[in-house]
């Protein structure tokens, strides 16, 4: 009897990796309280966008080069 | 901002939404009244710190208080502003030059976040900033409730509870437990060398 070759299990695909978080996201990443990264975004240190309705997204290449420049 | 609960009850529906509100923003509500009161501490006593910064460059300063500054120049602690922050001043031919300067631990380095002659305007222009920086923090809360409401509670109406959610975390009281002012104050007049 011919046995059907089984197919090989595809691995589960690593998600993409998130464009921006929120400024509690990014507070929790860099260790540090909200207050210091609204403190951050004042200063022109780490620039955001504004999402729907107004809320602040710090996109995934600011932190990196604020942790860079830092 | 009013508390538009004070003028009418909220509805069960509103009830239920700035109790959740209140559940998922918990670290706002903890964080938000902290950094107030030590934004309105320095907003009300700017001109004690400054006069203290003055008396302070009128005075030598103990060793362990001079720090070496991004500027490549060496600074004398004079107040604590915030936690690793400091006013500072330096003296130079004329009298003293005055600045704001943020210690990172992590890196050790000190940075300056503002200077000039004149210590008051230092301390003011500092908290200025710092007020923005609320400010952003606000308007950025107000919208991530807005958002958050609208997910969980869609096609209703919840203004009155971002509002009410807003006012709480713009004028609640800071308990001592989570105050930094109760820590901050104790660093001041550790710091005020007056």
């Amino acid at each position: 009897m011919e046995t059907i070759p089984k197919t090989e299990e595809q691995p589960n695909p690593t998600p993409p990796e998130r464009l921006a978080y929120s400024i509690q996201e990014a507070a929790d990443m860099l260790g540090v309280n909200y207050f210091s990264v609204y403190r951050l975004i004042q200063r022109g240190k780490l620039k955001v966008c504004r999402a729907l309705r107004g809320k602040l997204l710090v996109p995934r290449t600011e932190l990196l080069k604020l942790l860079a420049t830092e | 901002m009013n508390n538009p609960f004070e003028h009418r009850r909220p509805t069960e529906l509103e009830d239920k939404a700035h109790a959740e509100a209140v559940r998922h923003f918990a670290d706002h509500l903890k964080q938000f009244p902290a950094s107030r009161v030590v934004v309105e501490r320095l907003e009300r006593d700017a001109d004690k710190i400054a006069l203290a910064a003055n008396r302070a460059a009128a005075k030598p300063t103990p060793k362990e208080n001079v720090i070496q500054a991004d500027d490549g120049k060496q600074w004398h602690k004079s107040v604590d502003l915030m936690e690793n922050i400091h006013l500072c001043h330096r003296p130079i031919s004329y009298g003293a030059e005055y600045a704001v300067v943020e210690h990172s631990p992590a890196r050790s380095t000190n940075e300056i976040l503002n200077r000039g002659w004149n210590a008051t305007e230092v301390v003011k222009e500092f908290t200025q900033q710092q007020r923005q920086a609320l400010q952003l923090w606000t308007e950025d809360m107000t919208a991530q409730v807005q958002e958050f409401l609208a997910e969980k509670f869609p096609g209703q109406d919840l203004s009155r509870v971002v509002d009410a959610f807003i006012h709480k975390c713009t004028t609640q009281a800071v308990s001592q437990k989570h105050s930094l002012t109760h820590g901050h104050e104790q660093n001041h007049s550790r710091g005020m060398r007056v």
